[in-house]
C-alpha cells in the first residue's frame, strides 16, 4: 500500500484552514488552557493535576477535533467527494490526524509551560505518544456514530469526564466495588506510568497498558471502517 | 415483503451496445431492506456518448450512479465500468479516470472557490492546476467568483463549481446526478455548454435528470426509469418519431385550432382551408420525451 504524501498534505492543509475558521472547534481549546491557568498558579502542583490537564487535552482537543473534522465532513456532504477521489482512506485519515496532532502538541506545550511540568523520562514521552494515537483512533471510531458537529460535541462528553477528568474524581468513587476497573483506563495508566518513572521504576507495565488500549482502538477502527466501505452498509 | 426469487429467465437487452462499452450493467437488482430499488437493469453506454437516465424522484437514478461509482454493490447482476468491476471501482486508478457530480458531493463552505478547486487539483494530481482551474472558471463564467467563500455562492454558482471540480482532472467518464436541478436558465445554459464541449473532447457522460428538455438538448440516448427498471430507451428523435401519431395541428386565422390525422378525408379539409387562405399556422405533432414518459409509465416525470 503506497501513500501519496502530496494528497495527505492536501487534506491536512484543507483541514487546518477549516479548523482555524471554525470557532466552535477552536472554543474547545479553552478547556485545557483554563485548567492549566487555574491549577498552574499553585506552587507545588501534584502529578495527578498535571496528568489531568494532559488527559483533558487529549480528550477535548485530540479526540474532539478528530471527531469534529469527520462529523462536519459528513454533515456538509464533503466526505463523499473525498472518498470518490483517488485519495485513499489512509491518506485521508493521516491528513486529518496530522491536524489534530499538531493542535494537540501546541496545546500541550503551552499548558505544560503554564503548570511548570516537564516529563523527564523517555518512557513518559512514549506513553504520551501512544496516548495521542489512542485518542486519535477513539475520535475516528466515535465519528462513525455522529452525523453532525453538534452530535460530536455531545458524544465527546463522556470521554471528557471519564478519560479527561477521571483522575480528578477518582477519590469520590474509590470506595465503590467497580472503582478498581477505572484504574485500567488509559488516562490512569498514563498517570501511573509517570508516577513509576518519577520513583525510579521502569513504568513498562503501565506503558504496556496504554499500548494495549491503543492496539485495541486500532483494531476496532480498522474493523469498523472496513465494514462501512459501501454506502448501504 | 416483495419476492426476491432469482430471475430464471434471461432478458435480452434491447439496448444498443457501443463498439466499446464504457458502462456495462447486466441484469442488476438492488434491494434496500423491503424495497426493490432496481430490478433487472440493463445499461450499455459506448465511448463518447451522453447517456441520460430519465425518471421521477425515487425511481432509482441515484442508486444507479452509486453502483456505477463503486459506492454500492449490486445484490444480483454485474456492473462493469471501463472494464473494472467490484472492488476495482474503489481503486485510485479507476477513481482518477472518472468525475462525479452529485448532490452528495458538497464544497467546503469556509474555503474559497479557488481553495476548494486547488484541493481537488492536488487530490487528483492535476498538472499546472492554477491554469486548468482558471480555464474552467472562464468556461463556466465564474472567474470573478474565484475568491468567494463557498457559503456565499448562489445555487447556480455552486453547481458550476461542483462541475468544474468533476472536470479538473480531465476524466474519461463523467457521472452527473441532476446537474441542473433547481437552477436558473442562465446557469443551466452554461452547464450545458460545458458538457457539450466535454463531449466534443471525447468524454463519455452518464447523467440523470427529470428535465426532459435537458435530456433532449444533451443526450445521444435516453432511458426511462420507473420503479427501478427501464421502461423504454433509445435515441430521443427516434423515440419521438416512434410515438408520434402522425397528426398535425392547424391554427386558423380566426383563432380556431384543429388536430387532424393525415388521411384523405382530412386532406380535403386542409386543402379547402389552404384555398381560402384561412391557415395561420400548421405543425406536425411530435410528442416530447415527457409525453412519451407519461404514455409508457402512466405517470409524469416530475
Amino acid at each position: 500500500m503506497s501513500i501519496s504524501w502530496k494528497r495527505t498534505y492536501a487534506v491536512a492543509l484543507k483541514d487546518m484552514k477549516e479548523v482555524t475558521r471554525n470557532l466552535f472547534i477552536l472554543s474547545t481549546l479553552i478547556t485545557p488552557f483554563l485548567f492549566a491557568l487555574i491549577f498552574g498558579r499553585e506552587a507545588d502542583v501534584p502529578l495527578v493535576i498535571h496528568f489531568m490537564i494532559i488527559n483533558i487535552t487529549f480528550a477535548t482537543v485530540t479526540c474532539f477535533v478528530q471527531m469534529a473534522l469527520l462529523a462536519e465532513e459528513k454533515e456538509r456532504k464533503t466526505l463523499r467527494s473525498l472518498m470518490l477521489s483517488p485519495a485513499s482512506g489512509t491518506e485521508i485519515m493521516l491528513g486529518k490526524s496530522a491536524v489534530a496532532s499538531a493542535i494537540t502538541l501546541l496545546t500541550l506545550v503551552i499548558c505544560l509551560q503554564l503548570t511548570g511540568y516537564m516529563p523527564d523520562a523517555p518512557v513518559i514521552y512514549a506513553g504520551l505518544v501512544l496516548s495521542l494515537l489512542f485518542y486519535l483512533l477513539l475520535g475516528m471510531i466515535l465519528a462513525l456514530f455522529t452525523k453532525s458537529l453538534i452530535e460530536a460535541s455531545v458524544l465527546v462528553m463522556p470521554v471528557i469526564f471519564l478519560l479527561g477528568m477521571g483522575n480528578l474524581f477518582f477519590e469520590l468513587v474509590e470506595d465503590y466495588s467497580f472503582a478498581f476497573l477505572l484504574e485500567y483506563l488509559p488516562n490512569f495508566q498514563l498517570e501511573y506510568l509517570a508516577a513509576a518513572a518519577g520513583n525510579g521504576e521502569s513504568g513498562l507495565l503501565h506503558l504496556g497498558g496504554v499500548a494495549a488500549w491503543t492496539v485495541a482502538a486500532a483494531g476496532c477502527a480498522l474493523i469498523l471502517y472496513r465494514k462501512r466501505t459501501y454506502l448501504d452498509q | 415483503m416483495q419476492s426476491r426469487a432469482f430471475p430464471l429467465k434471461l432478458r435480452v437487452s434491447n439496448q444498443q451496445k457501443g463498439e466499446y462499452a464504457m458502462i456495462d450493467v447486466t441484469h442488476v437488482y438492488k434491494y434496500f431492506r423491503e424495497e426493490t430499488a432496481l430490478q433487472d437493469l440493463d445499461v450499455h453506454v459506448g465511448k463518447g456518448e451522453i447517456y441520460g437516465f430519465l425518471g421521477p424522484s425515487g425511481s432509482g437514478k441515484t442508486t444507479t450512479i452509486h453502483l456505477l461509482t463503486g459506492q454500492m454493490k449490486p445484490d444480483i447482476g454485474s456492473v462493469t465500468v471501463m472494464g473494472k468491476t467490484g472492488d476495482q471501482l474503489k481503486q485510485p486508478d479507476f477513481l482518477q479516470r472518472i468525475g462525479v457530480m452529485t448532490e452528495a458531493t458538497g464544497l467546503y463552505q469556509r474555503l474559497s472557490v479557488m481553495d476548494n478547486l486547488k484541493l481537488a487539483a492536488d487530490l487528483y494530481g492535476v498538472k499546472a492546476p492554477e491554469k486548468r482551474i482558471n480555464e474552467l472558471l472562464a468556461l463556466t463564467g465564474l472567474t470573478e467568483a474565484s475568491r468567494k467563500r463557498a457559503d456565499k455562492l448562489s445555487k447556480g454558482m455552486m453547481q458550476r463549481v461542483l462541475l468544474i471540480r468533476a472536470l479538473l482532472h480531465e476524466p474519461e467518464l463523467l457521472f452527473l446526478d441532476e446537474p441542473t436541478a433547481a437552477l436558473d436558465p442562465a446557469s443551466t445554459k452554461k452547464i450545458h455548454e460545458a458538457l457539450l464541449e466535454q463531449k466534443e473532447n471525447g468524454v463519455t457522460i452518464f447523467l440523470t435528470t427529470h428535465d426532459m428538455e435537458e435530456a433532449e438538448a444533451l443526450c445521444d440516448r435516453v432511458a426511462f426509469l420507473h420503479h427501478g427498471s427501464i421502461q423504454k430507451s433509445g435515441v430521443p428523435k427516434e423515440l419521438r418519431r416512434e410515438h408520434a401519431d402522425g397528426s398535425i395541428s392547424v391554427e386558423l386565422q380566426d383563432g380556431r385550432r384543429y388536430r387532424l390525422i393525415q388521411d384523405e378525408k382530412h386532406a380535403d379539409r386542409l386543402a379547402g382551408w389552404m384555398k381560402t387562405g384561412s391557415i395561420a399556422a400548421i405543425q406536425t405533432n411530435v410528442p416530447t420525451l415527457g409525453d412519451i414518459f407519461i404514455e409508457v409509465t402512466g405517470r409524469e416525470l416530475v
